[in-house]
């Protein structure tokens, strides 16, 4: 558990840079609730 | 058979800065949204003329127009360094200007969609008649010429979608159906615009192969676009209806699509058949994507940059079987992006590079170069995308480093020798590896280089089927291997080398006289 223990995440990641999904794994035991994660592709 | 000889191969754009300013989705939207809104009045004061776009150097560099270490040493910024002398043809195809264009489109249309008015379509056909790809024959399809009224009518009460060239009205794609979306003016301009791509490109691949339409086998189409109705809402078939252009009257075709992933998808798909004797020859080919047009134009015009993504991108290859001749695609060292590889930068980079290496006993250094989304940096860094292609090559850098083959201390090195600089239009499905094959080749054959990994990832979460994204790579060698080490195992350490048939037949009669020599 970290300062984000209690908080609400949005999450937006990137294909080629990094992926929600891989943003969400890393914040697993974060303590924090994810309330959207998305990735997109600007190109 | 486990490689599939690369015949040739073209790369063609059409510089379409009109379709773009009223059909790319960002002004579109735009438009839709707000109505002429500060930014759509801005914006046709970014635009590229068609000489400015002729003369950007990714742009030469796409159609061959320079070679890739041309635009390796090209003088940058590119947008303020435009080549001087820059032709239309390059040796992998041209930039076609707008109006050739929107009259090549209405060559392709053969359900009356396309009208355009009549001195317009006179002086288009004169201007394609004098392309060296084009026939009598082909030419001669450009029909469903009217008055000007008669387009103003039907995009004033019929829901067509007018057409531009130097800033008038010159033509409309008539609406489809009443009803069904998928039949709507735009979604068939879009289509048109795609089919007409891959029908340039097809036959810039006829010419430069040496190969005569009819020849052609099968067809396979990579685009990311949609064509069918409301109950089969993108039931293709663009390969066939670009191959009925283009005179293959003994092809037949279908598409794949993966998103971005679709061309490399297509290629190992295609190679498979030509491998397995199915097919005879096989075409893969793309057309290009009219909504990603000035797509990113919004950050270039905060910025005041020139608005840059005004070009379809389309591009064509031929895989024959390997006869020794050509350059093969590897189908026994494919990368695959499983669904189970997870997520995470390394992981995909794992799954599409080092697994086909290591499967084969290569290391990173073993290829030269290492193509993936090669997209124009110039393009996506004011927008804040990143310079994609280096952010790749720098990923699969430090998988090396953490593979235990490169020392961190070597990573720059490794990113300079090994990586692509992007050359390729913001066209999705066109970025993705496939505009490298080219050059690729041209230095497979010229022996300067041996080995090249083609790599396409596609943003499957788009269509909210699934938040996976996908993957997936091959490589490009000479006929026969690469001198290296192409074969499996035959430079690693510990690992046999390869043996000849007289190698084998003088080993057994060796340990035949040893047999003979302890019996007597």
């Amino acid at each position: 558990m970290g300062k984000l223990a209690g908080k609400k995440l949005l999450i937006l990641g990137e294909r080629d840079g990094v992926p929600g999904l891989a943003i969400e794994a890393c914040l697993k035991d974060s303590g924090a609730e994810v309330i959207f994660s998305v990735s997109e592709c600007f190109v | 058979m486990s490689s599939v000889g690369i015949k040739g191969y073209s790369y063609c754009l059409n510089h379409t800065p009109e379709l773009g300013l009223h059909y790319g989705s960002t002004p579109f939207v735009e438009r839709e949204a707000k109505g002429e809104s500060d930014f759509l009045k801005s914006l046709p004061r970014y635009i590229q003329t068609y000489e400015q776009a002729a003369g950007y150097a990714p742009n030469q560099a796409y159609i061959g127009g320079i070679d890739y270490e041309a635009f390796e040493g090209a003088k940058t910024p590119w947008i303020e360094n435009y080549l001087t002398n820059a032709q239309r043809y390059g040796r992998y195809g041209e930039i076609m200007p707008e109006d050739e264009f929107l009259g090549l489109m209405a060559i392709c249309d053969v359900f009356d969609l396309i009208w355009l008015e009549k001195s317009f379509a006179d002086e288009v056909k004169t201007k394609l008649s004098k392309d060296p790809v084009m026939n009598e024959s082909i030419v001669a399809r450009l029909k469903g010429v009217h008055e000007l009224a008669e387009i103003e009518t039907e995009v004033k009460d019929k829901k067509g979608r007018p057409l531009y060239y130097g800033g008038k009205i010159v033509g409309c794609v008539r609406n489809g159906h009443e009803i069904d979306d998928c039949l709507f003016a735009y979604v068939l301009m879009e289509n048109l615009a795609c089919k007409a791509g891959g029908v340039l490109a097809l036959l810039h691949l006829l010419k430069n192969s040496g190969t005569k339409p009819e020849e052609i086998d099968f067809v396979i189409e990579c685009s990311e676009e949609g064509a069918g109705d409301m109950n089969q809402r993108a039931g293709g078939n663009f390969a066939k209806a670009v191959a009925e252009i283009a005179g293959c009257v003994n092809a037949s075709g279908c598409d794949i699509r993966g998103f971005c992933a679709g061309p490399v998808n297509a290629l190992i798909s295609g190679a498979s058949q030509v491998a397995a004797g199915a097919r005879k020859n096989c075409v893969v080919l793309a057309g290009g994507a009219v909504p990603k047009l000035y797509m990113n134009s919004r950050d270039h015009v905060k910025k005041g940059l020139p608005a840059l993504e005004d070009c379809l991108g389309n591009f064509a290859v031929l895989l024959v079987p390997d006869d020794g001749t050509n350059p093969v695609i590897r189908l026994d060292a494919l990368g695959k992006h499983s669904v189970g590889a997870g997520a995470a930068p390394q992981a995909v980079a794992s799954a599409l590079i080092y697994e086909p290496l290591s499967a084969q006993n290569l290391s990173f250094g073993d290829v030269d170069k290492y193509a993936a989304e090669l997209q124009i940096p110039e393009i996506t860094l004011p927008a804040g995308a990143g310079d994609v292609p280096h952010a790749n090559i720098k990923m699969t850098a430090a998988l090396a480093v953490m593979k235990k083959a490169l020392e961190k201390s070597e990573m720059d090195g490794f990113i300079k020798k090994h990586g692509v600089i992007g050359f390729a239009h913001t066209q999705g499905h066109i970025p993705s590896g496939v505009p490298f094959i080219g050059v690729a080749c041209d230095h497979i054959k010229a022996g300067t280089m041996k080995r090249v990994m083609i790599i396409g990832k596609g943003s499957l979460f788009l269509a909210r089927l699934t938040n996976l994204a996908d993957g997936a790579s091959f490589l490009i060698e000479p006929s026969g291997g690469a001198s290296d080490a192409s074969k499996a195992g035959a430079s690693r350490p510990g690992t046999p080398a390869a043996v000849s048939k007289e190698d084998v037949k003088s080993m057994i009669l060796e340990a035949l006289s040893e047999i003979v020599g302890k019996l007597s």
